[in-house]
C-alpha cells in the first residue's frame, strides 16, 4: 500500500509547552510531597501547606488552563480566589493580624480593574459579566471576615469593603437586565 | 486603516465611471450599515469584499453584477447585532465538554474535494454568507452553574489555508470564539468541528450549505432544498431541536454499560491523529462484495476492521467492541442540526473468529438487533435519565469526577468506531463540480484507530484514522479488501510525529 499524499506535511511541532508541563507536574508534586514531609517531621508551624497551595495556584493558572469560556475576566477571577485564599493560608498558620486588611484592598483593586475594562469595552464584554459578579461576591464574602476579626480590622478594611460592596450595588442596578439573563441561562438545568 | 480602505476603494474605482463609482460607493456604504462590530472586525470584513470585488473585477465581472453577487444583504443582520441567544446542549452534546482535557477535544472533519483549485476569498465570503443561517454553528461552549451550554455569538470565522495535523483542538487561547474551523487545501474544502455542536450529519448540512454559498459566488444556479439549505433563509427552529427529550420506551442502565475492549497494540501518540488513510472504492462493487457475503456494507466493513485487528493484536485472546454510532433522524424525519446520533457495539471475541462469511452475518444479526429503534430509543431514554439524575450537581463536582470515568465509561469500552455517513446527495446542477467527500473522525483515548466512510455518486472513501505508529492494522485492511477483488486507491497523509 502506498497512499498519494493528499495532506500537507506541516511544520515540525515544537512540544515545549507539552514537555514544561511534564516536568513541572513531577517537580510540583515532588516538592510538594517532600515540603510536607519535613514540615510534619520537624513539626511547627505549617508552612508546607502554603507552598502545597502556592505551587497548586500556580499549576492552576499557568499550566491547566481552562478549556471553556477562558478569558482576561474569567482567568482574573481565578487569580483572585487563589491569592485571596492563599493571604487566607499565611495569616492562618505564619503571621496573624493583617490579612483582615489586605484581602479587601486586593480584592477590591482586583474589581475596580476589571470593571473598568468591561464598561471601556461593553458593547463586546457583556458576556463576561457573571465572571464580574463572581469577583463582586469574592469581596462581599471579605466583609464579614473583616467584621469578624474586629478589633484587629482596621478602618481601612471596612473602607475598602464598603467600596467594593458600592461598586457591585452600581454595576448590579446599572445591568440588572443582564444580569437576570446571565442568572437564567446559568441557573439552567432544563434541556432544551 | 480607514486610510488604507479609502485606497482600495480608490483603486477599485479608479478608471471607471461616474455611475459605476457612485455604484460602488453605494455598496460600500451599505455594507457598513451592515456591520456593527469593533474596528479591527469591521476591517476584516472590510477586507473580505474589497478582494472579493478585486477578483471578480479580474475575472472581467461589470460592476452590477458583482455588486449583486456580493450583495451586502447576504449578510443578513448576523453582524449588525450582537444578541445572545443560549441554548442548552444536547444529551449527547453534553458529555464532550466535561470529559475534555488538555490537548484533547472531540472533533470530527468533513471535506470535500472538488474539480477545482478553491478561491479563497470565495470560500471567505461564502463563510460570512452562511454563518447566519446556522445559529448553533456560530456559537460558543460556556459554563453554567449546572451543565454546560451554548451561547451564540457574531464573531468573524477566518478560513485558513489547512497547515497543520486534522483534527487539532481549537485553540482556546489564541480565538476564543469558535467551535468549528474552516480549512482550504488545493481542491479540498474542510470543515472540523467540535462534536458538542453537532454530528456528521448535521455537519454535512453546513458543509453542503457553504459548498452551495461558494458555487453561486461562481456564479453557478441551481435549486436549493433539502440538500442545500438557502443561507438567506431565517433559521428554522426544528433544526435547533434536542431531539433526546422526545426519546420512547424504558431505560435499562445496564443497557449503558459494555464490558471493556481490547485496544490495537502500539504506542499511544500524546498529539493526537498519527496518519490518515483514504480507501476509495466504488460503492457499487463494495455493494456486491458486501451482498455475497449477505451482509451490508456497514456489516462488511465492520468485520474487515475486527478481522485487522486479529492481525495486528498479539495477545487478541478477548472482546473487541466497534461502536456503531446510528443516526436518529432515519427512524422520525427530524431536521435537528443539533447531534441525534446513538450508538451500539458490534462484539466479538478476536481469538474466535474463524471465518469471514460467519463473522459477516453474525455482525449484519447484530446491526439489525441492536442498532433498531426500539433499542436506540431505550438508549436514549437512559441518557435522559442519567442526565436527570445529575442535574442539580453543580458543574465543578461534574467537571473532575466525569473527566476520571470518562475513560473507563466511555472509550475503553470500545476498540474502535466505524461511522458511515451514508450516500451524500447534492444538487443535480451541482454534482459534476465535486469528486468527493471524506469524514474524519478523531480517535478517543486510549482508541488507537478509528474509522468513517462516506460515499458520493460512485466513490466510496473508507477512511482509517490512526493513533499510533503500528501500521499492521491498515496493511491489513487494504489486503483484505483488495482480497475480495476491490479496486482500491489509496490517498491520506504522511506518518505524523507524536
Amino acid at each position: 500500500m502506498n497512499p498519494r499524499i493528499i495532506y500537507p506535511i506541516p511544520e515540525r511541532q515544537s512540544s515545549f509547552y507539552r514537555t514544561l508541563r511534564n516536568i513541572v507536574r513531577i517537580v510540583f508534586l515532588c516538592a510538594s510531597a517532600v515540603c510536607l514531609l519535613v514540615n510534619l517531621l520537624v513539626k511547627g508551624k505549617m508552612w508546607s501547606l502554603i507552598v502545597i497551595w502556592s505551587l497548586f495556584s500556580i499549576w492552576k493558572l499557568v499550566f491547566s488552563l481552562r478549556m471553556v469560556e477562558f478569558s482576561i475576566f474569567s482567568h482574573t477571577i481565578r487569580i483572585s480566589f487563589y491569592l485571596a485564599v492563599l493571604l487566607l493560608l499565611i495569616e492562618h498558620f505564619l503571621a496573624r493580624g493583617w490579612a483582615q486588611t489586605v484581602i479587601p484592598i486586593v480584592l477590591f483593586t482586583f474589581l475596580l480593574l476589571m470593571i473598568i475594562i468591561f464598561y471601556v469595552t461593553y458593547d463586546r464584554k457583556a458576556r463576561h459579566l457573571s465572571s464580574i459578579m463572581l469577583l463582586g461576591i469574592l469581596c462581599l464574602a471579605s466583609i464579614p471576615y473583616s467584621i469578624h476579626s474586629w478589633p484587629i480590622t482596621n478602618w481601612v478594611a471596612f473602607a475598602f469593603s464598603t467600596a467594593s460592596f458600592v461598586l457591585f450595588l452600581v454595576m448590579v442596578i446599572i445591568n440588572r437586565k443582564d444580569i437576570l439573563y446571565e442568572l437564567k441561562v446559568r441557573l439552567n438545568t432544563k434541556q432544551s | 486603516m480607514k486610510q488604507k480602505q479609502n485606497l482600495h476603494l480608490q483603486k477599485l474605482k479608479s478608471g471607471r465611471s461616474e455611475a459605476e463609482s457612485v455604484r460602488i460607493d453605494d455598496f460600500f456604504n451599505a455594507l457598513d450599515q451592515k456591520l456593527d462590530l469593533p474596528l479591527y472586525g469591521k476591517n476584516l470584513i472590510f477586507q473580505h469584499f474589497i478582494r472579493a470585488f478585486e477578483y471578480y473585477q479580474d475575472q472581467g465581472c461589470d460592476v452590477n453584477e458583482i455588486c449583486e453577487r456580493i450583495d451586502p444583504n447576504h449578510l443578513g443582520d448576523f453582524f449588525a447585532s450582537n444578541q445572545r441567544r443560549s441554548y442548552p446542549l444536547d444529551n449527547a452534546a453534553i458529555i464532550y465538554p466535561l470529559g475534555m482535557k488538555f490537548g484533547q477535544m472531540p472533533m470530527f472533519r468533513l471535506s470535500v474535494e472538488l474539480k477545482e483549485d478553491i478561491e479563497p476569498i470565495l470560500l471567505q465570503l461564502a463563510l460570512d454568507f452562511t454563518m447566519k443561517r446556522f445559529p448553533t454553528f456560530s456559537a460558543v461552549i460556556k459554563n453554567g452553574f449546572f451543565w454546560h451550554y451554548l451561547e451564540t455569538t457574531n464573531h468573524i470565522l477566518q478560513a485558513e489555508e489547512e497547515k497543520d495535523v486534522p483534527c487539532k483542538p481549537i485553540s482556546i487561547l489564541l480565538r476564543s470564539y469558535r467551535s468549528l474551523r474552516v480549512l482550504y487545501y488545493k481542491k479540498r474544502i474542510s470543515v472540523e468541528f467540535f462534536h458538542s455542536i453537532t454530528d456528521g450529519s448535521g455537519g454535512m448540512v453546513f458543509l453542503k450549505t457553504l459548498l452551495g454559498e461558494y458555487f453561486r459566488l461562481h456564479g453557478k444556479i441551481f435549486t436549493y432544498g433539502c440538500c442545500v439549505k438557502n443561507p438567506d433563509e431565517l433559521p428554522d427552529e426544528a433544526e435547533l431541536v434536542n431531539e433526546f427529550k422526545n426519546a420512547q420506551g424504558k431505560g435499562d442502565f445496564s443497557k449503558f454499560v459494555d464490558k471493556k475492549s481490547i485496544q490495537l497494540d502500539g504506542k499511544l501518540s500524546k498529539t493526537g491523529v498519527t496518519r490518515i488513510i483514504h480507501f476509495i472504492m466504488d460503492s457499487d462493487e463494495l455493494k456486491k462484495v458486501s451482498r455475497s457475503y449477505n451482509g451490508t456494507v456497514t456489516a462488511y466493513l465492520c468485520a474487515i476492521l475486527m478481522l485487522a485487528a486479529k492481525k495486528s493484536i498479539v495477545r487478541n485472546d478477548g472482546i473487541f467492541n466497534i461502536q456503531i454510532p446510528v443516526n436518529m433522524r432515519k427512524f422520525n424525519h427530524s431536521v435537528t442540526l443539533r447531534n441525534y446520533s446513538m450508538y451500539f457495539n458490534a462484539t466479538e471475541n478476536l481469538s474466535q473468529i474463524e471465518d469471514k462469511k460467519e463473522l459477516i452475518e453474525d455482525i449484519a444479526a447484530q446491526i439489525k438487533d441492536k442498532g433498531d429503534e426500539t433499542h436506540m430509543n431505550q438508549m436514549m431514554k437512559i441518557t435522559g435519565k442519567l442526565i436527570a439524575s445529575l442535574n442539580f450537581v453543580p458543574l465543578f463536582i461534574k467537571v473532575p469526577i466525569v473527566q476520571t470515568v470518562y475513560g473507563y465509561l466511555s472509550n475503553s469500552i470500545i476498540g474502535c468506531t466505524l461511522s458511515n455517513l451514508g450516500v451524500i446527495e447534492m444538487p443535480q446542477e451541482l454534482q459534476d463540480e465535486l469528486d468527493r467527500f471524506q469524514f474524519i473522525l478523531m480517535p478517543g483515548i486510549p482508541n488507537r484507530v478509528t474509522s468513517s466512510m462516506v460515499t458520493y455518486r460512485k466513490k466510496a472513501v473508507f477512511t482509517v484514522i490512526k493513533n499510533c505508529h503500528e501500521t499492521v492494522f491498515e496493511e491489513e485492511v487494504y489486503r483484505l479488501l483488495e482480497e475480495d477483488g476491490l479496486a482500491i486507491e489509496t490517498e491520506g497523509s504522511v506518518e505524523y510525529e507524536s
